[in-house]
C-alpha cells in the first residue's frame, strides 16, 4: 500500500516536473543565452538547472514559485561557468561586434542591439522581469539588494532603451 | 499618486502597477498616452528578447534530469564510442591532404545545421561591410542572403555566409589569413565544395550538387572583385 502512495507521489512529481520544464524552459534559455550569447553553453545551462532541480524537486513546497526557483538555479549554474571558463572566447559576441557599422536593422532588431548595449546591471533586472516574469521585491532578493535599487535600474534601463531607440528613428525621419 | 510616480512604476514594472497607478491614469490623459507608449515598447522588447529556442530542448532537458547517473555514463560512453566510429567513416580526418579546406568546409557546414534553419544578421549592407572588411569590393549580391556569422574555423576566424539561390541554398565561407596554393575541390555524399585562393586568403563554396557549387562559384567570381 505504501508502495501505492510512494508511487502515486512519484508519479505526481514526474508530471508536476514535466509540466514544469514545459513552461519553463524556453524562457530559462532566452534568459540564459542573453546572458552568454553562446546557443550551446545556454542549452547546457537550462539542461543542468533542470538536473538539479530534479534532484531537488522535494524541496519546492509550491509549484507556483518554480520559476523563481529555476531563475535562482539557472544563475547560480551561470556564474559557476563563467568562473571556471572566464577566457572562453564568445563567438557570437565577437560576430556581433565585429560587424561594422549594420545599417538598416530596425524594429526587433534594433531593439536586440540596444539591448546588447545596455550595461549588465540595467541589463539583467529586465531579462529577470520580462522573461523570468519576476517581481521587482523577487529580484531584489535574488540579486541582493533592495527593491527601491531594483525600480531604479527598471527604470533607467527602460529610459535608456527608449532614448537610444528614439535616436535612429530621428535620423530615419530626418531623411 | 502624481504624474512622476505614475511614471517611475510604469517604467519599473508595466505589468504590475500598484491601485493608485490605476486610479491616476484613468484621469489623466497624458500619463494614459505616456503608458500606451511604454506598453508598445514593452511588446517589442518581448518580441526582441525571443530569440529562436532549440527544438527539443525541453525532451532534452527532462532526460538528462531522470536519466540515472550510472545510465548516463554508459549513454556518454556509447556516445563517446559512436562519435569515435563516426570520425573514423568520415572521410575529413585526414589534415595534411590536398583538398582538406574543400573539406574542411563541407565539415563546418555540416557541423552548424541550423545556418540554413535561422535567419541571422541577413542583411545586404553587413555582408557588403563583410567583403570590404576582407580588402575586396561588392558588385552585385550573389544571392539573397539569410545567415552571416563569425566562425571558428581551421586557421582562426571565418565568415560562415549562406544565400539563398536559384539552385537553393549555398554556402559561402571567407576565410582571411590562410593562402591556398591552388584551388580545391572535395564532394561527399550529399555536399560538394569549392575552395579559391584569393588575394588575402581563400573563399569556399559549398552547396547540395556539384552544379550548384559551380554556379555558385561562378556567381561568387562575377560579384566580387578581390583587390
Amino acid at each position: 500500500m505504501s508502495n501505492g502512495v510512494g508511487s502515486e507521489t512519484i508519479g505526481r512529481a514526474v508530471h508536476d516536473f514535466e509540466t514544469t520544464v514545459r513552461a519553463y524552459s524556453a524562457d530559462l534559455y532566452r534568459y540564459a543565452w542573453w546572458l552568454c550569447r553562446d546557443r550551446h553553453l545556454a542549452e547546457d545551462m537550462v539542461q543542468e538547472t533542470f538536473a538539479r532541480a530534479w534532484k531537488s524537486w522535494a524541496e519546492l513546497r509550491d509549484i507556483g514559485v518554480a520559476r523563481a526557483w529555476l531563475v535562482t538555479i539557472l544563475r547560480n549554474e551561470m556564474a559557476r561557468s563563467f568562473a571556471r571558463n572566464r577566457p572562453a572566447i564568445d563567438i557570437a559576441t565577437i560576430a556581433e561586434a565585429e560587424l561594422p557599422a549594420l545599417p538598416s536593422f530596425e524594429g526587433e532588431v534594433e531593439m536586440a542591439q540596444m539591448l546588447g548595449l545596455l550595461p549588465a546591471t540595467y541589463r539583467e533586472p529586465l531579462l529577470l522581469q520580462v522573461l523570468g516574469g519576476l517581481s521587482c521585491a523577487e529580484i531584489a532578493g535574488m540579486l541582493g539588494t533592495t527593491e527601491g535599487a531594483v525600480m531604479t535600474r527598471l527604470t533607467r534601463a527602460r529610459q535608456a532603451l527608449r532614448q537610444q531607440l528614439a535616436a535612429p528613428a530621428q535620423r530615419r525621419s530626418a531623411k | 499618486m502624481n504624474c512622476l510616480e505614475f511614471r517611475r512604476h510604469k517604467l519599473a514594472d508595466p505589468r504590475r502597477l500598484p491601485d493608485e497607478a490605476h486610479a491616476h491614469v484613468a484621469g489623466c490623459a497624458a500619463c494614459a498616452a505616456f503608458a500606451r507608449e511604454v506598453d508598445e515598447k514593452e511588446a517589442e522588447l518581448e518580441r526582441a528578447l525571443a530569440v529562436p529556442v532549440p527544438e527539443g530542448l525541453a525532451e532534452r532537458a527532462m532526460l538528462r534530469s531522470r536519466t540515472p547517473p550510472r545510465a548516463w555514463r554508459r549513454w556518454a560512453l556509447a556516445a563517446g564510442v559512436v562519435a569515435a566510429l563516426m570520425a573514423a567513416a568520415w572521410p575529413l580526418v585526414p589534415r595534411n591532404e590536398p583538398q582538406l579546406y574543400a573539406r574542411l568546409a563541407i565539415e563546418h557546414v555540416v557541423m552548424e545545421p541550423e545556418s540554413f534553419t535561422t535567419v541571422r544578421n541577413a542583411d545586404a549592407a553587413a555582408f557588403r561591410a563583410v567583403v570590404h572588411e576582407l580588402g575586396a569590393t561588392l558588385k552585385e549580391m550573389p544571392g539573397t542572403i539569410r545567415y552571416i556569422r563569425l566562425c571558428p574555423v581551421e586557421d582562426g576566424y571565418g565568415w560562415h555566409i549562406v544565400f539563398e539561390t536559384p539552385e537553393g541554398l549555398a554556402t559561402l565561407l571567407l576565410v582571411p589569413g590562410k593562402h591556398l596554393a591552388a584551388p580545391q575541390t572535395a564532394s561527399t555524399a550529399a555536399w560538394n565544395a569549392l575552395a579559391r585562393p584569393v588575394r588575402g586568403g581563400y573563399y569556399a563554396v559549398v552547396a547540395s550538387s556539384a552544379e550548384a557549387a559551380s554556379a555558385f562559384d561562378k556567381m561568387i567570381r562575377d560579384c566580387i572583385v578581390w583587390a
